[in-house]
């Protein structure tokens, strides 16, 4: 069980404040959405949390240890991190990469890569190099590659974005059901994806959390208007709530 | 995906070919028997020139198309560019320096050591020069890199030509760097073959050793770190390691290019990206390119030998081209 934990976090870059003393509590288990405008932190934020960027003052706890403090290969195999982008510079092919990914643990068997292959249907794709797979290959490949040493914490940078709907729901579901035992904060652009599925949304804006609640009941709280500087209409379906977002000013 | 066997067995059957060839070919032709017959220990003087002279160098050849093998997979790993190799990047030029400066100024200590020292300090100096450059400029891609590369290639060769005119009296010592400049394989002894291949064997375990950490950095720094790779520390140490093996090709072949260029790409076809089977790929075919050219820069112009340099940039520099288009276009 791994909690994670920020402290008065703070990153600047070229005189901008990227993170403005941002505090963040995570519990070891849940599925969290963050949610906010371009350029709120989110990305940033993730990647401090996963120990790839340093803040500039702060502290991330992982457990009951400074984050910093971990060895790298520690750190790895406790947080799973899915970037936004990625494109390997060699064209390795499917089974290349879930070895790689794999290789974070020394205690993994080749059943382990062989089981993950499973889990993400890519049995029939493990000689297919990167530059041949479609854009939900790719997602499941990258999710095999990361969840292959089964951390107990995964941070993911909306890896669907890019995905046609079907692939971003199989994508999303696999991530928020990893919140029911392990820890799944997870960074979405779709709001409507994080309202549906996540028990936790945080809203970040300009470097800072400003909302942070359970997804029912954060859906009404008007402060999402005023952070993506739109009109929300709350449309009540029988699945809950909807937002359809016009431009004029809240 | 594992290279299969019969790559392996084509590859290596391809170097002994080749060697063999280069073995027969030069100003003097020798048959395979000749080669059979010296080898056995004929004393006639035909066959000891053979011995002391044409397969040592031979053989020196291989080795150092094998250590350009290698330093070109170390570097286009370590940057993450094909097109990256020891001769565009500095590293060669930057040794090439250090080796002019052993030759042409009278210093404390001997040669044979001070040469391989100096070649490996400018070949650092210069990566580290040229990673440096790419970083604070921030243009750290494909074409900063090949920018920064060309531009402390350019200094480097200027200063060493200014070496070579303010510093050579003698017209011997301005030959012998001048055929480094052009790149040659010098014949060596056979205790010189030795520690060549001594060092070639040392750089190969060395290489290997990163090629693990290789495969990770080529999926990006970020997930690089993600997947517990400290990144600004491994590309340091790899540095290091690549510019002790461009180092080691330029201390006993001078300046050759494109071979770190084009082994590792046609390794890479033959046994997939993955580093630990791309080493000792890229190796046999960085050497069986070297002994090849360096049987045409023997053998095409009877008696006169051209420079090794010229023979690889001549087929080299096409090549190049070909993979800049096809970056170009994709």
């Amino acid at each position: 069980m791994t909690s994670l934990v920020a402290d008065s976090l703070v990153l600047k870059r070229g005189g901008a404040t990227l993170l403005d003393n941002l505090s963040l509590s995570l519990g070891a288990t849940g599925s969290v959405a963050i949610i906010g405008p371009n350029g709120a932190g989110k990305s940033t934020l993730l990647k401090v949390l996963a120990g790839i960027d340093r803040p500039l003052s702060g502290r991330v706890r992982l457990g009951d240890r400074d984050l910093a403090s971990l060895s790298s290969t520690a750190r790895a195999r406790t947080v799973g991190f899915l970037p936004q982008y990625f494109d390997p510079h060699w064209d390795l092919t499917v089974q290349e990469l879930v070895r790689l990914g794999a290789e974070r643990s020394d205690r993994l068997t080749v059943d382990a890569v062989d089981k993950v292959i499973d889990t993400f249907e890519l049995g029939g794709l493990g000689r297919r190099r990167w530059s041949t797979l479609s854009g939900g290959e790719r997602a499941r490949v990258l999710l095999a590659a990361v969840l292959v040493v089964d951390p107990p914490v995964l941070l993911a940078d909306e890896p669907a974005a890019s995905l046609d709907i079907r692939h971003r729901l199989d994508v999303i579901g696999t991530l928020t059901r990893r919140g029911v035992d392990r820890l799944s904060v997870v960074v979405v652009h779709d709001l409507d994806l994080a309202f549906r599925f996540f028990e936790r949304v945080i809203v970040m804006d300009r470097g800072r959390i400003v909302a942070d609640a359970p997804a029912a009941a954060l859906i009404d709280d008007l402060r999402l208007d005023s952070v993506f500087k739109v009109r929300f209409e709350r449309l009540r379906t029988p699945d809950g709530p909807l937002l359809r977002a016009t431009k004029d000013p809240p | 995906m594992r290279a299969p066997a019969h790559t392996w067995l084509m590859l290596t059957l391809a170097l002994v070919l080749a060697i063999v060839v280069g073995a027969c070919a030069g100003h003097d032709w020798a048959t395979p028997a000749d080669l059979f017959r010296a080898a056995a220990g004929d004393q006639a003087l035909r066959s000891r020139l053979l011995v002391d002279w044409r397969i040592p160098r031979v053989l020196a050849a291989s080795l150092v198309g094998a250590l350009l093998g290698l330093g070109g997979v170390v570097f286009q790993g370590v940057f993450r560019n094909p097109l990256a190799e020891p001769y565009l990047l500095g590293s060669a030029g930057g040794a090439a320096l250090g080796a002019t400066v052993a030759l042409l100024v009278p210093l404390a200590m001997p040669q044979s050591i001070l040469l391989p020292l100096l070649a490996f300090a400018g070949a650092w100096g210069a990566t580290v020069l040229v990673i440096g450059i790419s970083r604070v400029s921030g243009a750290f891609d494909a074409a900063g890199m090949l920018l920064a590369g060309v531009a402390v290639a350019a200094i480097l060769g200027a200063l060493r030509s200014f070496l070579m005119l303010a510093l050579s009296d003698e017209t011997v010592s301005l030959q012998i760097v001048l055929s480094w400049v052009l790149g040659g394989v010098q014949t060596p002894t056979w205790p010189v073959l030795g520690l060549l291949a001594l060092i070639s064997a040392g750089c190969l375990s060395l290489t290997l050793l990163l090629a693990g950490r290789l495969d990770i950095l080529g999926l990006g720094e970020t997930m690089a770190v993600a997947f517990g790779l400290n990144v600004t520390r491994f590309i340091a140490v790899a540095v290091l390691a690549g510019s002790v093996v461009a180092a080691a090709a330029v201390a006993f072949g001078g300046l050759v290019a494109f071979v770190g260029l084009a082994a590792p790409h046609i390794a890479r076809w033959l046994v997939g990206p993955l580093h630990r089977p791309l080493l000792p790929a890229s190796a046999l075919v960085g050497a069986i390119i070297v002994t090849l050219a360096d049987a045409i820069a023997r053998a095409a112009l009877p008696p006169a030998e051209i420079p090794l340099g010229l023979v690889t940039a001549v087929a080299g520099g096409p090549f190049f081209i070909m993979l800049l288009a096809r970056r170009l276009r994709t």
